[in-house]
């Protein structure tokens, strides 16, 4: 008997620890009332994932209340933000870290539930991540024209994280702008498409700045171009894409970025309270050394202008979905 | 010296110390809880190593990642639960084991083993990772095809009784495994145009259903109540025991080993590919699945493998092998650290302060194991009309944690039923799970291989790795025709001897 009491204790006490415990400190009267719900729209472990519980931490000084993260994996982010859209119960109370996943996954996935832009207000883009045209250390091509003119007599091949990454969507977009023989080879995540790069097994990839920048530094990739609008500062002897001057490049400029949304009845008491704390956060020693650290730039637009350039970059990959071929 | 002493400056510390033996405290408790995996607590723990010195902070992490590979074990073995997926094969022998009493015996092995890999893991990690290295850069996706040819050879081995079923219950893990996005097109297989299939059918989820649900069905249909005593107070694992397990402990932290140090192939595999060559090499062949503690040992020695070997990639090329070691990645990132061959010319002493870390970790891994131990075991003590309403709740609550959703529930609920209809017909669990985990990988690589070649087949031979891989495919089948039918000369020989007389 004296075992099984043992092992009741033992067992309540392992699920005290999951469930965990909560206790709000907000005032009763303005915006939050009660505990605040980041939805994280990939699993655990992942850069969304990451920065989503590093700005949680801060916001939850801002704002003086209890910041949870919840992890709601699925199809690419659509699952969470489809059930975010669809409302119910908090939705005052919950706000979304969306990436490029909410304006590709609207290209490529089949039968959304939901507009991409106007089911949702945009509270603030958090971060931008360029992503980086890397070639193996000892590929022949020094810049992009040559890569360009020989990718064109020959066929070539790009890895990428996974179909509908953004990794995967720059591969593609490069691919339409500059009329090359690409063809994608898809890995499960950055990790795994690393080695294939690397030992040379591919011949070109488009990936996140902070996922080769030490391999670039160490000399084991070479950078040809960045894809953001203005050159990084972590990388400023390489040229970005637009600089390039052909090929219709200068259309090209694509960054993996980050942003906060919340469901459209989204009161606007809470939206200024947000946009305060989230101005607030961004200012933060804590939050610009992180975002160094993952060789981000702070994101720039917020409210309509971030809705805005949601809009125009779901009409644009919608295109480049449709020129590759990818699902629908 | 001066390095020797700035070593033991840097590691020497309370801190480092808590945060190693709260990490596996954290990691066994998490991993042994259905659903609840280490890369929850890993992605769960990393907030708050932002503000702690790095070594402490990689240390926690390290910790979780070690004790939720065993922690896992514990629940497999007990209540046939398997706490993570890397342990359901541990469940395979665990559970029979504890049926019969021996549940003491059971977790002790997986303990000892789990420890042993560990350590085999460690020293490969910080003797031969530049080696090991330069093999996963070689590792293609040619390579990579023929390590999964070879592997599914081994289910050869596996198909205990009828080979009919044996490839039945593959061929049954390699459908359900073609459920989700196509991986080259994007376009959806066997989805049914439900969005939650889009991921592929979640493997948290499949497992309990196949093992829990099918045990508490036979419970109450029976309802009668197995009356097995002093489980708890059991014996241990004998000397005689732990010579025996040796061998196949060692074969499986190797492959563990290697497993790890190629990016992407993950803890599950290596349990399972540990745990057939065991099988195939042991004398007492015929007994795994009933309750042998070789089984028990290889599986728990090829995931703990694993471990180590996933810093190797992670700390010579800055390259995360799985979901754990890029959040340590993020981890090494936040405190201003780039884990890369230039972290080993520049942060040298806090590598060589890790690495003893993480040899500490192996040492405290085996105090709070037996610890664990000690008190889960209890659990083999409840009488079972109690603790299968509980263990019910638990299977729902885990198959619900790993996405939030009730979808994985009803999931659940359906394996549950393949489960027992596998049990009632005598369907071995063990090639369905081959071919669900590695169906997949074999599909990607040969797509990827292609890819890569440009259609041209050549690519399949193109260098040592993929020859020495194809010898030992080729060897595995030929091993296994020539078992085959000396079996059946055997067996037919008795038949003809009392025909004669």
């Amino acid at each position: 008997m004296k075992h099984i009491v043992k092992a009741a204790c033992l067992a309540a006490c392992s699920s005290a620890l999951v469930a965990g415990v909560s206790v709000s400190t907000a005032s009763a009267d303005e915006w939050p009332t009660g505990d605040v719900r980041l939805v994280v729209p990939y699993a655990p472990g992942g850069t969304t994932d990451v920065l989503s519980r590093r700005v949680a931490d801060l916001l939850q000084d801002e704002l003086d209340a209890n910041v949870v993260v919840e992890n709601r994996p699925g199809a690419g982010s659509t699952v969470a933000t489809g059930r975010l859209a669809r409302g119910g119960r908090d939705v005052d109370h919950t706000i979304l870290m969306a990436s490029p996943g909410h304006t590709i996954g609207a290209a490529i996935y089949p039968d959304l539930a939901y507009d991409p832009v106007d089911d949702f207000v945009f509270l603030q883009n958090l971060i931008d991540i360029p992503n980086v045209m890397v070639v193996p250390a000892d590929s022949p091509y020094d810049n992009v024209i040559e890569f360009v003119e020989a990718a064109r007599e020959q066929n070539m091949t790009f890895s990428h994280s996974g179909v509908g990454s953004s990794i995967h969507m720059s591969g593609e977009l490069f691919k339409t702008l500059t009329e090359t023989n690409l063809t994608a080879v898809p890995f499960a995540g950055s990790g795994a498409a690393l080695p294939a790069l690397l030992g040379g097994d591919v011949d070109v990839s488009f990936e996140n700045m902070p996922t080769v920048l030490s391999h670039i530094r160490s000399g084991d990739l070479k950078a040809l171009a960045v894809t953001s609008a203005e050159r990084s500062p972590h990388l400023p002897d390489v040229p970005t894409l637009t600089e390039v001057g052909e090929y219709s490049l200068d259309q090209f400029v694509t960054t993996a970025w980050f942003g906060l949304i919340a469901h459209e009845s989204f009161p606007q008491e809470a939206q200024d309270a947000m946009h305060e704390a989230l101005a607030g956060v961004m200012q933060r020693e804590e939050f610009l050394s992180f975002a160094e650290q993952l060789g981000a730039e702070p994101g720039q637009v917020s409210g309509e202008s971030f809705q805005q350039f949601i809009a125009q970059e779901v009409e644009r990959w919608q295109e480049v979905a449709e020129q590759a071929g990818i699902s629908q | 010296m001066d390095m020797f002493s700035e070593v033991l400056h840097l590691f020497l510390s309370l801190d480092n110390i808590l945060a190693i033996a709260l990490g596996v405290v954290i990691g066994v408790v998490v991993g042994s809880i259905p659903g609840l995996t280490a890369t929850m607590a890993v992605a769960l723990a990393l907030p708050f190593t932002f503000t702690m010195e790095p070594v402490a902070a990689i240390l926690l992490l390290v910790g979780i990642y070690k004790g939720g590979m065993y922690g896992g074990s514990i629940t497999a073995i007990l209540i046939r639960t398997p706490g993570s997926p890397a342990s359901a094969c541990t469940l395979l022998d665990g559970y029979p084991l504890a049926q019969q009493g021996y549940a003491k015996k059971a977790l002790k092995t997986a303990l000892y083993s789990s420890v042993i890999a560990d350590f085999i893991s460690n020293i490969a990690l910080i003797f031969f990772a530049a080696y090991l290295a330069k093999i996963a850069l070689n590792f293609g996706a040619p390579e990579f095809f023929w390590l999964i040819c070879f592997s599914l050879t081994i289910i050869i081995s596996l198909a205990s009784g009828s080979m009919i079923k044996g490839l039945l219950a593959a061929l049954m893990g390699i459908l359900l495994s073609l459920v989700g996005l196509d991986e080259v097109y994007g376009s959806q297989r066997l989805t049914f145009g439900n969005y939650n299939l889009m991921d592929s059918i979640s493997f948290i989820p499949l497992l309990i259903g196949l093992f829990a649900i099918p045990e508490i069905i036979e419970f109450y249909r029976k309802k009668v109540v197995p009356h097995i005593k002093a489980k708890a107070s059991g014996v241990g694992m004998t000397l005689a025991e732990f010579k025996r397990c040796l061998k196949p402990i060692v074969r499986g932290s190797l492959f563990g080993v290697l497993i790890g140090a190629i990016p992407g192939t993950g803890a599950t595999a290596a349990a399972f590919i540990s745990y057939s060559d065991a099988r195939r090499r042991s004398p007492n062949r015929d007994n795994f699945g009933k309750g042998e503690v070789e089984g028990v040992a290889a599986a728990e020695a090829g995931n703990n493998g694993v471990a180590g070997a996933t810093m190797i990639p992670l700390l010579s090329l800055g390259i995360p092998g799985d979901v754990i070691t890029a959040i340590i990645l993020g981890a090494f990132m936040v405190h201003g650290l780039t884990p890369g061959p230039i972290m080993f010319q520049e942060n040298l002493t806090l590598i060589y302060a890790l690495f003893v870390g993480i040899m500490c970790s192996s040492l405290v891994l085996l105090v709070v194991g037996n610890g664990a131990i000690k008190y889960f075991s209890l659990i083999a003590d409840i009488p079972k009309s109690i603790l299968f309403p509980i263990v019910l709740m638990f299977c729902v609550y885990g198959a619900y944690a790993v996405n939030n959703d009730t979808f994985d529930v009803w999931l659940m609920l359906g394996f549950g039923v393949l489960g027992y209809i596998f049990n009632r017909a005598a369907i071995p669990a063990a090639p369905f799970l081959i071919g669900f985990i590695l169906g997949p990988m074999f599909e990607d690589n040969l797509r990827r291989s292609l890819l890569i070649g440009h259609g041209d087949m050549s690519i399949f031979v193109r260098g040592p790795i993929t020859w020495f891989f194809i010898a030992l495919t080729l060897g595995s089948i030929l091993l296994a025709l020539y078992r085959y039918f000396s079996t059946r000369r055997q067996s037919s020989r008795p038949g003809k001897a009392q025909e004669t007389p």
